[in-house]
């Protein structure tokens, strides 16, 4: 049940609404969990089990890294002095044993469904290369249980937070469960945090009007964007990456921008929608998009893009590696050997190049998402290495890198960076993305913009134009929130005229220029497929 | 104090430390700094520092550091 679908937003968003707003207090959690499950198993039917074990481990794995803490904290507090390090070396091994049990578990699930063609096919090369037979049947249609790649996540940074005692465990497991399956993040995030988002699922919110206004209308700004826009941009991308040896120069470009458009539109619209739709039950999720395209480096970038995930790669993977035992043996050794600058990178390296393949291979199962990390690792490290020798040329050149003029510069160039990225993650290969690639810098046919080619890429001049006047809206609201302002809050010190008119507005504008029904495809969020 | 400013000098040269209060939010200090500066700090004080000691809240002036460092060093 996609978000931007009747079905969700009327059929199943309103009723639980409604429930949720007559229902007593303590007893509105459960309307959540109820509601949660039941739009789980209209999702995933019997896939459910999976999710119930990743519930059931993390719960107990929890509990029992409490039960051995509270434990050790008593016999600690008798020991002498000189007795408490080993002491404490000898409980931290024990919990690590029961936090990597879980852990493993719950990837190698996640492994199993959503990999196990791609690692099955690449185990059998392996095989093969070495005149083994294949032992990994291809699976024609992989089970994959819905949102699986989010709450694993979500599932992960629980159990690890209360084993490094960010948090103690919850004896609830009606609240743990509700954490890991809240509708309307189950899908496509945002990646929550326990000690973020569970005391809000489960304490119960009463009725509020303003809150109630707000949500519906950060839904229907999600809908302008995902159905107006991406739905619509889809149709153009499609045409053109479906065929790409037709197209060459301008139409490439203009594809690779437009779809950058898209996957924006899309995944950010959807979590709007899927914003708007938490608030309505008082619950703030965790912000996922910050002005991306205004960033000025692809790092910046990545810390407005998708903030949850990059966030979830700092914080387990990014400063675990590391600050573990062998990246700082191995970083005091590059410090002995190395100049002072090479031997503070090394543990970078290092952990750049988890984070980055971790992220490539987390958006899916092929060579192409690992290949689309790794174009960012690789993008970082230049970076990080070149980073003195660029210092040098602009104290030379006596370039002003805080300038207005070099920080446009900035922008420009990571936005170009972005979409390469963006072109590699829609190309359907990796053969296709490098002939996409190539093709951008042939046959320049400036003559498509005027010549009327444009209009056989699927779209008319009026989606044109709508497509046009949506990317324009965007990006004055994209202004107007860098420039300080909180619309819907201002919207709500406005009269009631003003205030439910321009709600109706949006709502006629995304029924009547929405991409659906004669003549569209229903588009599912691209996200939605992780 | 003597022995990390100089750590967060060599690390970025030309922050003045004395001063500065908010050098996560300013980004003086990102994670890759963080995590240079922690390796610095395990290998020069001798102290163990976990997950939970990198929060911002240890890391807004080289007077946090350094009441980070102390604490660990007394555990």
């Amino acid at each position: 049940m996609a978000y931007n679908s009747l079905a969700y937003l009327v059929v199943f968003l309103v009723p639980v609404f409604f429930l949720y707003t007559i229902v007593p207090k303590r007893y509105k959690w459960i309307v959540l969990l109820a509601a949660s499950y039941g739009f789980y198993l209209m999702g995933s039917g019997f896939l459910v089990i999976f999710l119930l074990i990743t519930t059931v481990s993390i719960y107990f794995c929890a509990l029992s890294l409490d039960k051995v803490a509270k434990n050790a904290a008593a016999v600690r507090k008798t020991l002498p002095k000189e007795e408490k390090k080993a002491f404490r070396q000898k409980i931290d091994k024990k919990k690590r044993r029961i936090v990597l049990l879980t852990v493993l578990v719950n990837i190698l699930i996640l492994l199993v469904l959503k990999y196990y063609n791609f690692l099955g096919g690449a185990m059998d090369v392996l095989l093969a290369s070495i005149g083994l037979p294949k032992i990994f049947p291809t699976i024609s249609r992989q089970i994959q249980p819905l949102g699986i790649s989010f709450y694993t996540l979500q599932a992960i940074s629980y159990v690890l937070d209360v084993y490094h005692g960010k948090y103690t465990a919850d004896r609830n497991f009606g609240k743990v469960a509700l954490y890991l399956v809240f509708f309307p993040q189950i899908v496509e995030g945002p990646i929550g945090r326990f000690d973020l988002l569970a005391d809000q699922l489960y304490e119960g919110h009463a009725f509020d009007w303003q809150r109630t206004i707000s949500g519906i209308q950060l839904i229907l700004w999600g809908l302008f964007q995902k159905v107006v826009i991406a739905d619509r941009a889809d149709i153009l991308v499609g045409k053109v990456c479906g065929s790409f040896a037709n197209y060459s120069g301008i139409t490439v470009i203009l594809t690779m921008l437009i779809y950058t458009l898209q996957i924006y539109t899309d995944f950010a619209g959807s979590i709007d929608i899927v914003a708007g739709s938490a608030q309505l039950f008082g619950v703030s999720l965790s912000k996922n998009f910050d002005r991306p395209f205004s960033s000025h480096t692809v790092n910046e970038f990545w810390r407005r893009w998708h903030i949850t995930l990059g966030t979830w790669l700092r914080d387990y993977v990014f400063y675990p590696v590391s600050i573990s035992k062998p990246i700082f043996s191995l970083g005091k050794f590059a410090r002995k050997h190395f100049s002072t600058f090479l031997a503070g990178l090394v543990p970078a390296f290092i952990s750049l190049f988890c984070v980055w393949f971790t992220n490539g291979f987390w958006h899916g199962a092929g060579v192409k998402y690992i290949l689309y990390g790794m174009y960012y690792y690789v993008i970082t490290i230049l970076g990080l290495l070149f980073e003195p020798l660029f210092r040098r040329f602009f104290e030379a050149t006596k370039i002003d890198r805080k300038g207005k003029g070099f920080q446009v510069f900035q922008v420009v160039r990571t936005f170009f960076l972005v979409n390469v990225g963006m072109l590699l993650f829609r190309a359907n290969t990796i053969g296709s993305f490098g002939a996409m690639f190539v093709s951008m810098f042939s046959g320049f046919n400036p003559s498509v913009l005027t010549d009327g080619s444009l209009l056989s890429l699927g779209l008319d001049n009026k989606d044109l134009v709508v497509l046009a006047v949506g990317t324009l809206l965007l990006w004055i609201v994209g202004r107007l929130h860098t420039k300080g302002h909180h619309l819907r809050d201002e919207l709500a010190q406005k009269n009631s005229f003003l205030r439910w008119g321009l709600s109706m507005a949006m709502l006629f504008v995304i029924i009547i220029f929405g991409a659906y029904g004669y003549g569209y495809v229903a588009i599912n969020p691209i996200y939605g497929n992780f | 104090m003597d022995e990390l400013l100089q750590i967060l000098n060599t690390l970025k040269p030309g922050v003045d430390f004395t001063k500065e209060t908010d050098l996560v939010k300013r980004g003086i200090l990102d994670s890759l700094t963080i995590i240079t500066l922690v390796n610095e700090l395990k290998d020069e004080f001798d102290i163990e520092i976990t997950l939970l000691d990198i929060v911002p809240k240890n890391f807004f002036s080289a007077q946090t550091i350094y009441d980070m460092v102390k604490r660990l060093q007394d555990e």
